[in-house]
Parts: C-alpha cells; sequence; structure tokens
C-alpha cells in the first residue's frame, strides 16, 4: 500500500513538473543588450542633438498570436547604446536632449530623433529557410536650428542569423537583432549623406562654413 | 578498457565524404608572421554562412606548422565596422579598392597587415531523414525505443583575395556528404557524422597548402 501511494505521489509531482514546463515554453522574454563598435571613417563637422524620447528608449515588441508562442522582445536599451555610439563618432559633437528644445541652443546644427516605426521576427518553423530573421524599420527625424524639418528618413534593419545545435530560440533571436542592430548603424553612418534634405543641409553647411568636403562625402558610402 | 574506448569512438561517429575542389591563379606567398583573415559571406537571404565554420577554419589554420597570424572574424568586422557588414561588404575586388580610398580604412588595414582576405561562402543543411523514436515515462522508469536516421551535406567555396597585388588568388571548394543514425534501446544512442567539421578540416589543409606551399614554410 505504501509503495503505490508513493508511487502516486511521484506520478502526480511528474505531472506538474511536466505541466510547468509545457505552460513556460509558450511565454518568451529576451533584453537585448550589446556593445556596437565605432564607425570607421570621416567625422561630418557639425553639431548634432540627439533625442531620445521614452518611447525609443524603453521599446519592447510584445506579440501573443494564436500560431506562434508569446514574445516580448526588449531592444530599447541595445538601439539607443547604438544610435549613440554611431551618432557620437560620425559628427564633431553630440549633445544628449531630454526633450525638443525651445529654443534649440545656438551651437546644435542638427535635431536628431530616431523613432522604431515597426520591429518583426520570423523563427525557422514559419519559414521555409532554416534562419531566424528580424527586420526593425526606424524613422530618423532630422530637424535645423529653426525647428523645420531636413529630412524623414525612414531606415530598414535586417538581420538573420541560422539555427545552431543546442542554441536556443531565445538566445538565436538575440543574435539576429542584434545583428538587425549593426545593420541599423550601418546605413546611418554611410546613407546620412544620400539622404536628399540632408545632403542639402550639409552642402549648405559647408558654404557656410567654408569648410572642405568632407572624406566620407567624397568617397562612396556603399562601394558596390 | 582502451579498445572498449576505441571501439565505442569508432561506433560514435558516422561516415563522412569530403571533395576538395581547388583553382589556382597565382602561388600563396605568406611567409610566417603574416596576417590572413577569414570571413563569412552572408549576403544570401536564403542561408547563413555560419560562424562557427569560419572560426573553426581559422582554428585550424591557427597552428604552429602554419605559423601565420589568423585575425578572428568578429575583431576584424568590429575594427572596420560598418564596411564589413553583410549589407556592406565588398563582393568583388574593385569595390574593395574603392574601399581603400577611406584614408581611415586603408590606414586600418595596413595596421593589421592583412596579406591575404578570404572569403567563404556555403552553409550545411540536413537534405534527408528518415525513421522514428519513442519515448515513455512511467512510475516505472522511462526508455526509447525506435532507430532514426539523417543525412547533412556541406557545400562551401572560400574565395582568396591578395590584399596587397588587389587580385584573386584562387579559390577552393568543400562538399562534404554524410549520414549519422540514432537507434534506440531503452537509451539513444547518437552516431553522428561531423560533416561540417570534416568540410571545415578539409579547406583548412588546403588552405593552408595552398597560401604557404611547403617550400617557402
Amino acid at each position: 500500500m505504501r509503495i503505490i501511494i508513493e508511487k502516486l505521489i511521484f506520478s502526480i509531482k511528474l505531472i506538474v513538473i511536466i505541466t510547468t514546463i509545457l505552460v513556460t515554453s509558450c511565454s518568451n522574454s529576451i533584453v537585448i543588450d550589446s556593445d556596437f563598435p565605432q564607425p570607421v571613417g570621416k567625422i561630418y563637422p557639425i553639431t548634432a542633438g540627439l533625442i531620445f524620447n521614452d518611447a525609443f528608449k524603453n521599446f519592447i515588441h510584445h506579440e501573443n498570436q494564436d500560431d506562434r508562442d508569446e514574445w516580448t522582445i526588449n531592444t530599447g536599451l541595445a538601439q539607443q547604446k547604438m544610435f549613440n555610439v554611431v551618432l557620437d563618432t560620425m559628427f564633431d559633437e553630440t549633445v544628449n536632449l531630454t526633450k525638443f528644445p525651445d529654443p534649440i541652443p545656438k551651437n546644435i546644427d542638427i535635431l536628431i530623433v530616431p523613432e522604431i516605426l515597426e520591429f518583426q521576427f520570423t523563427m525557422p518553423r514559419e519559414t521555409s529557410v532554416n534562419i531566424f530573421e528580424v527586420w526593425i524599420k526606424y524613422n530618423v527625424h532630422t530637424y535645423n536650428k529653426q525647428g523645420e524639418s531636413i529630412a524623414e528618413w525612414i531606415i530598414t534593419a535586417y538581420g538573420k542569423t541560422p539555427t545552431a545545435f543546442l542554441k536556443s530560440e531565445g538566445n538565436a533571436l538575440k543574435e539576429a537583432v542584434k545583428i538587425a542592430l549593426r545593420d541599423a548603424g550601418a546605413t546611418l553612418y554611410s546613407g546620412f549623406y544620400n539622404v536628399p534634405g540632408i545632403q542639402n543641409f550639409i552642402i549648405s553647411k559647408q558654404r557656410e562654413n567654408s569648410i572642405k568636403k568632407p572624406e566620407s562625402l567624397i568617397v562612396d558610402s556603399n562601394p558596390q | 578498457m582502451k579498445y572498449f574506448i576505441v571501439i565505442l569512438i569508432i561506433l560514435s561517429s558516422g561516415c563522412t565524404t569530403v571533395v576538395i575542389d581547388e583553382y589556382m591563379r597565382s602561388n600563396g606567398k605568406l611567409i610566417d608572421g603574416d596576417s590572413i583573415v577569414i570571413l563569412g559571406r552572408r549576403h544570401s537571404s536564403e542561408y547563413e554562412t555560419e560562424p562557427d565554420l569560419v572560426d573553426c577554419v581559422g582554428a585550424e589554420l591557427n597552428n604552429s606548422s602554419f605559423n601565420v597570424k589568423v585575425i578572428p572574424e568578429k575583431v576584424f568586422v568590429n575594427a572596420l565596422y560598418p564596411w564589413f557588414e553583410p549589407r556592406m561588404a565588398p563582393l568583388h575586388l574593385k569595390s574593395l579598392d574603392k574601399l581603400m580610398d577611406i584614408p581611415s580604412v586603408r590606414e586600418r588595414m595596413a595596421n593589421y597587415g592583412v596579406k591575404y582576405i578570404i572569403w567563404i561562402d556555403g552553409f550545411t543543411e540536413t537534405t534527408d531523414s528518415a525513421g522514428s523514436i519513442g519515448c515513455s515515462i512511467g512510475t516505472a522508469g522511462a526508455g526509447c525505443f525506435g532507430f532514426g536516421t539523417w543525412d547533412k551535406e556541406s557545400d562551401y567555396e572560400a574565395v582568396v583575395w591578395d590584399f596587397h597585388d588587389k587580385e584573386l588568388s584562387g579559390k577552393i571548394s568543400a562538399d562534404a556528404k554524410g549520414t549519422s543514425y540514432m537507434p534506440a534501446i531503452v537509451v539513444p544512442i547518437p552516431l553522428i557524422a561531423r560533416v561540417q567539421k570534416n568540410a571545415c578540416k578539409g579547406m583548412a589543409i588546403q588552405l593552408q597548402n595552398f597560401l604557404k606551399p611547403k617550400s617557402t614554410s
């Protein structure tokens, strides 16, 4: 009798453990934190004011659909770091501002306000390819010192990572997000001068300061 | 006991065949102490050259008989950010030449003293699988029964760029195939064919002979 009771208790414990594992495996949460390298190239001789609003700083993508697991992906800190590192290197000087200044300080030439528009991801079982994929769409708002819009620059970033033996879905997705953020940084750095509004702004700024054309403007930013 | 372990090791790996092809345009000119970098191509939307494979080739080449400095992919790509990111990496030697117009990039490359850039493109995939294994757990214990098998194929190409002379030095391709087995009688026993690892080893040996022919080492 005692043996039967012990076996029953063991079976109940096993069921509870398996149920807990099954329930928690449907809900996933990841926080992206990564360091980003400084871009190599010439610096634009301008001072930029950077505004990271709360929605950008604390961005969390949450998805709970019937056909896939529940995912919570926090990219706020990582994307803030990426924009800071890239823009810090791109310009002579950057000033971090908490809100849109009124009036705009005299030393600031351009105001940059990034906004995240869309975040999407796919898992290998959802596509025919054996990779995790992430897309992030940003709108980089730029304003001159009068507070007028220079350009609304849409950046689409893409990151992918192969499935690897014994690598969890969370870790693989984290890797794909980091690659997407690096891709966003690459476009931000190399494509800045190619945005018509920004190009006109820099040319007029050059005329204004009678400065020499920076090296990065001479070189094709994407040498394909 | 020793014999048992040896037999176990032999049994615990599936069979793999590797075919290496080589196309040489010029002889390797590496001498002791030179630097090379091995990078993975990541521009295709359908597959991704695995970072593990790139690391593996680098690790295989990082040996005392080769005596050449292999710059880790991550270190190199970070040091030249963003110019070797998947979206921006030069696909042709002409593009690399253009990239060298940027003085700070040129300077950094010179600091590394890179003599050869090796691009690896390809992937490993499971091409076929068959069989089934069932596992059950109960109060009396747990166990698995069945048999599973799967085939894997690796297809990689290494393109060697001579950074000093700005020319294509050659190409090496590695095709590997292997079948893994997993019989399960209470406990599953995996007999894994190390397809990617063998492709990596084959490619590394060929690269070593190509970049630094024995007469110059």
